[in-house]
């Protein structure tokens, strides 16, 4: 969305040491062209809630050091701790076309890496599988720093509130069980690193991003035989628990509520919001699930069932407009025709003071309806890319879609009085930087954020507010550096709801994830629906998978002259990347090339923050800066004119037997 | 019989326009069918718009035809009254044929029996015309008097050929369609002259083989017209999709309320008299759009006001409000 005061979309990475200052096209790379990393930083919030909790609360004063409470109690450090481990290659597959229901009826998907003897909570399978940093801590007082690496030594808070060290913690990386690993980009011998910033707020960095896999016993290294389940290999994404606890100058101290952090994919096009975010997602479930605002959505309205209360006023500026404005990005990142272009910008363009009636959006008439089997209808309904699990095509959530009728209908507050305070407002920012919506697997986090049993679902009365994953209890007792500490950990739809571990969270994403990040570029439908085209096009027909966090067709900024813009170039290009089909434009073809030269992909970046010699850019373009894939000027596989077909799959050859 | 004419420009740019005319006047009557049915995954509604859409495809065709013999045409509001669909006289038809799409309306309507009849008979194939070499088609001064769609289209195809010197190619020519078709060469007129009218014989072929016009053996559209996107039946004709939906309907077991129905207008609230306004207003702005496009002026908007016009027919349908174009 549009930044106050300001003509740049928000989204951008921060400079370093900056409060909000967003970066500019050439601060992506380190002198040496390495992808620089983004920090995620966690701030924490202070509330006096008197009695059960609301949402939106009150605007909340944030802690940092030095911070004053009411009660007069005064910040003197915050000692943050966190915990990453990556689960993926001891969990279960991903299965493509059911999604959260290969969970269902107390079933679970096939184990990955099955070779590996043993049950799923075997410390055999966990201790050659799962990678496990352990936890550390840093105390924001001291400007301290951590590394979740395999050489260093895990520490915690203990109950005391110190930190303390933890000498047996088991520590699991795939070097401890592998004499050789052929690492294409580096060692897998860290999961990222913690510090504090002056202020005292937790940043959080990823890993280098490096994917390790086995060798065969040939001395070959494993062959990728697919996009999110391949056998022998690991990636260095991770996610785990941030906890803080507050240390006043009277000696006493105070354990916050916890957070969660999730090192995925690089934000390659860190402006471009999806139509249905992970904020979408999440606060679709809260609002229908845990009863975030019950005068939006209770029983209250229902004769039978909870229902959305008919005289709600959604904020056209916070509730209508993102998803109109989300619609019009989709142009940088995918090849839409003309029509789509026209359309989508006269979209964006609806104000609060139009009539609706009046408007494109008339009637609701080309939004796919979430409350019909609308799924398999194509064009020309929106969301036009692919969808979740089984469906074919995407759709805007419940909530989304209600507050799309509520203004259809003019019912809506126009204004752009802000309604959530600046901690809650975070939330929705962050999240809304996430995709959502068609999570196969998806590519920060999967369908389980979805899951309401892996938050903390009595957040009125616990006082911990909403939108906060539970964090499963680990003392770090009895270690031993022999037993793996962590477990295969929480699944869903098997009623565990006792919170997640470590690695829990990214468990369910794409082994290694850039795999599933090079395949997933466009697809025909029939692949969320078990190789069958339910859609109402044919069934070669090709559509986008997430254009908005991974781009397909791009512009590239040093071909666009005086803001003329130049034919559009596929993301990933270039050598090794010409495609016989169709189908499989615009990726590595050889799957082993994603893991290698991922961090070579180029990054959409806003005009007004492009830097490139004196030429100047509007910011009403979204151009791809920094890649090094092909030089400006190479040749490359074209891009072609929307709507495009795969080749036909070859005809399944009959039983001879069958013959007549 | 109306005496028949000598061949003419001037005569050609008359059936051009018919044509453009012709195919523009299908759009909002099939589209207020289409949107009358509540439930857009119906198959109904499904093979409504793949037709719609062959429709606006036929118009491009139409028009850019036009262009290429110096004729940018006119949009005006199509007029739907009684039972007049516009170059089509069934007196002049074999009765038995006509007979199993009898009664019809041509007025603007819900999808009804009345309303898919009107359907089936602008695309009833040319079972009963002279079927004699194009080059030798009747040529006649006002459309009405051709006894089908069939007959006129094969009479503007040697007026075409008759006037093939007078072809310009690249002429304000517009393609909106030709991702949809991978199998189709081209979709506009790039040549002047004899390879020129090669280009119009392929465009009117494109229509025919779709839609109104010639009399075939099976209903099938030859793979170089068929749509290669966005429909699930892209071998079936125009006229064999409209029985498809005659059948249904006639054997449909679906309660009434499946279809919005308009209330009469004197019971229209003031907000409903709103929606009929804005309807008229949109398409007013569409035919000027389309008019700007096809000679020339490349109006920026003329997309967004096309999907408008798409919006208000279903808003109209949802308060009530049977669609009104003028």
């Amino acid at each position: 969305m549009p930044q106050a005061g300001t003509d740049v979309t928000g989204g951008l990475p921060i400079k370093k040491g900056q409060e909000s200052e967003p970066i500019t096209s050439n601060e992506l790379r380190d002198d040496d062209g390495n992808l620089k990393k983004q920090a995620a930083r966690f701030r924490i919030y202070a509330y006096d809630i008197d009695g059960e909790a609301s949402y939106p609360g009150e605007q909340g004063i944030e802690i940092t050091r030095g911070t004053k409470l009411p009660d007069k109690r005064v910040v003197r450090d915050i000692i943050w701790s966190c915990h990453l481990a990556n689960k993926k290659a001891a969990a279960y597959n991903v299965v493509n076309n059911k999604g959260i229901e290969a969970y269902a009826d107390g079933k679970v998907p096939q184990l990955r890496n099955p070779e590996v003897h043993g049950e799923v909570d075997s410390d055999y399978r966990l201790n050659r599988l799962m990678i496990d940093a352990g936890p550390r801590a840093i105390s924001a007082a001291n400007g301290s720093a951590a590394s979740f690496d395999r050489c260093s030594t895990a520490t915690y808070i203990n109950p005391k509130g110190e930190i303390e060290t933890l000498l047996d913690y088991p520590i699991r990386f795939p070097e401890d069980t592998n004499d050789e690993l052929f690492q294409p980009s580096g060692p897998l011998d860290t999961l990222g690193s913690m510090h504090t910033d002056e202020q005292g707020r937790l940043l959080v960095l990823a890993s280098s991003g490096n994917a390790v896999g086995q060798y065969d016993e040939y001395g070959v290294p494993i062959q990728m035989t697919g996009d999110l389940n391949n056998v022998g290999w690991f990636d260095s994404a991770a996610d785990g628990p941030v906890s803080a606890l507050l240390v006043f100058e009277d000696g006493s101290s105070e354990e916050v509520f916890g957070a969660w952090v999730v090192c995925g994919d690089p934000a390659y096009a860190p402006q471009i919001r999806n139509v249905v975010s992970v904020w979408d997602d999440v606060y679709d479930m809260f609002v229908r699930d845990l009863d975030l605002q019950p005068h939006l959505f209770s029983k209250c309205f229902g004769e039978v069932a909870e229902a959305y209360n008919p005289d709600y006023q959604p904020a056209f500026a916070q509730d209508i407009q993102p998803i109109f404005i989300a619609a019009n990005l989709q142009r940088w990142t995918a090849n839409l025709p003309p029509l789509a272009l026209r359309s989508h910008s006269v979209v964006a363009d609806i104000s609060e003071d139009d009539d609706p009636n009046r408007t494109v959006m008339a009637a609701l008439n080309f939004i796919r309806n979430p409350n019909k089997d609308e799924t398999n209808i194509g064009t020309p309904l929106m969301p036009l890319s692919l969808g979740a699990a089984g469906t074919s095509f995407l759709t805007v959530t419940k909530t989304q879609y209600f507050f799309l009728e509520q203004w259809s209908k003019g019912n809506f507050e126009k204004g752009d009085a802000q309604k959530l305070g600046p901690g809650e407002f975070l939330d929705m920012a962050s999240l809304s930087n996430c995709l959502g919506g068609r999570y196969v697997p998806g590519i920060e986090v999967s369908y389980t954020i979805m899951d309401k049993d892996i938050y903390i679902q009595d957040w009125k009365q616990s006082g911990a507010g909403p939108f906060r994953i539970k964090h499963y209890p680990l003392t770090y007792e009895n270690l031993n550096p022999e037993t793996p500490y962590l477990s295969s950990g929480w699944i869903p739809l098997h009623n565990m709801t006792d919170g997640l571990q470590p690695g829990d969270v990214s468990k369910f994403m794409a082994i290694p994830w850039q795999t599933d990040y090079n395949s997933c570029s466009i697809h025909a439908t029939a692949i969320n629906t078990d190789g069958k085209n339910e859609s109402n096009g044919a069934e070669t027909t090709l559509y986008w998978s997430w254009p908005s966090q991974r781009p397909d067709a791009v512009y590239v900024a040093e071909e666009v002259v005086n803001n003329v813009l130049p034919k559009q170039k596929w993301s990933i290009r270039g050598p090794g990347t010409y495609a016989v089909n169709p189908a499989s434009a615009a990726t590595f073809q050889d799957p082993l090339d994603s893991v290698k030269h991922w961090d070579k992909i180029g990054i959409i970046v806003q005009g007004s923050n492009v830097v490139n010699g004196d030429e100047q850019y509007s910011p009403e373009l979204y151009l791809e800066v920094q890649s090094q894939l092909t030089a400006p000027g190479d040749a490359t596989d074209p891009v072609p004119d929307w709507p495009f077909n795969a080749n036909p799959s070859k005809k399944k050859r009959g039983c001879p037997r069958h013959k007549g | 019989m109306a005496k028949s004419c000598e061949p003419s420009l001037q005569l050609l740019h008359q059936h051009l326009q018919d044509a453009v005319d012709l195919e523009f006047w299908t759009i909002p009557f099939y589209m207020s069918a289409m949107y009358s049915i509540k439930d857009r995954s119906l198959p109904e509604y499904q093979r409504i718009r793949t037709v719609i859409n062959q429709e606006m495809l036929h118009l491009q065709c139409a028009a850019n035809m036009a262009n290429a013999y110096g004729l940018s045409p006119k949009f005006t509001p199509p007029v739907y009254e009684g039972t007049t669909i516009p170059h089509l006289d069934f007196n002049l038809d074999n009765p038995d044929v006509i007979k199993p799409y009898t009664p019809y309306s041509a007025e603007i309507g819900p999808l009804d029996e009345l309303r898919v009849n009107g359907m089936c008979l602008v695309e009833i194939p040319d079972y009963e015309t002279d079927i004699t070499h194009w080059k030798k088609a009747l040529l006649f001064a006002t459309r009405g008097e051709y006894g089908s769609i069939g007959a006129f289209y094969r009479a503007l195809r040697r007026l075409a050929y008759h006037c093939r010197n007078d072809i310009k190619g690249g002429v304000r020519q517009v393609d909106y369609f030709k991702a949809f078709y991978n199998n189709m060469p081209n979709m506009t007129i790039t040549e002047s002259g004899d390879v020129g009218f090669q280009q119009v014989e392929l465009l009117i072929d494109l229509i025919t083989e779709q839609g109104e016009g010639e009399c075939k053996a099976e209903p099938v559209i030859p793979p170089t017209f068929q749509n290669t996107a966005d429909d699930t039946e892209p071998e079936n004709d125009h006229f064999a999709k409209f029985n498809e939906i005659k059948n249904d309907l006639a054997q449909s077991s679906r309660e009434p309320c499946w279809i919005y129905q308009g209330k009469p207008r004197g019971e229209y609230c003031a907000k409903n008299a709103a929606l009929e306004l804005i309807l008229i207003e949109q398409f007013a702005e569409l035919c000027k759009g389309l008019e700007g496009l096809f000679s020339g002026e490349n109006p920026q908007q003329f997309f967004p006001v096309m999907a408008s016009v798409g919006a208000a027919v279903r808003n109209c349908w949802e308060h009530g409000v049977t669609p009104k174009f003028s």
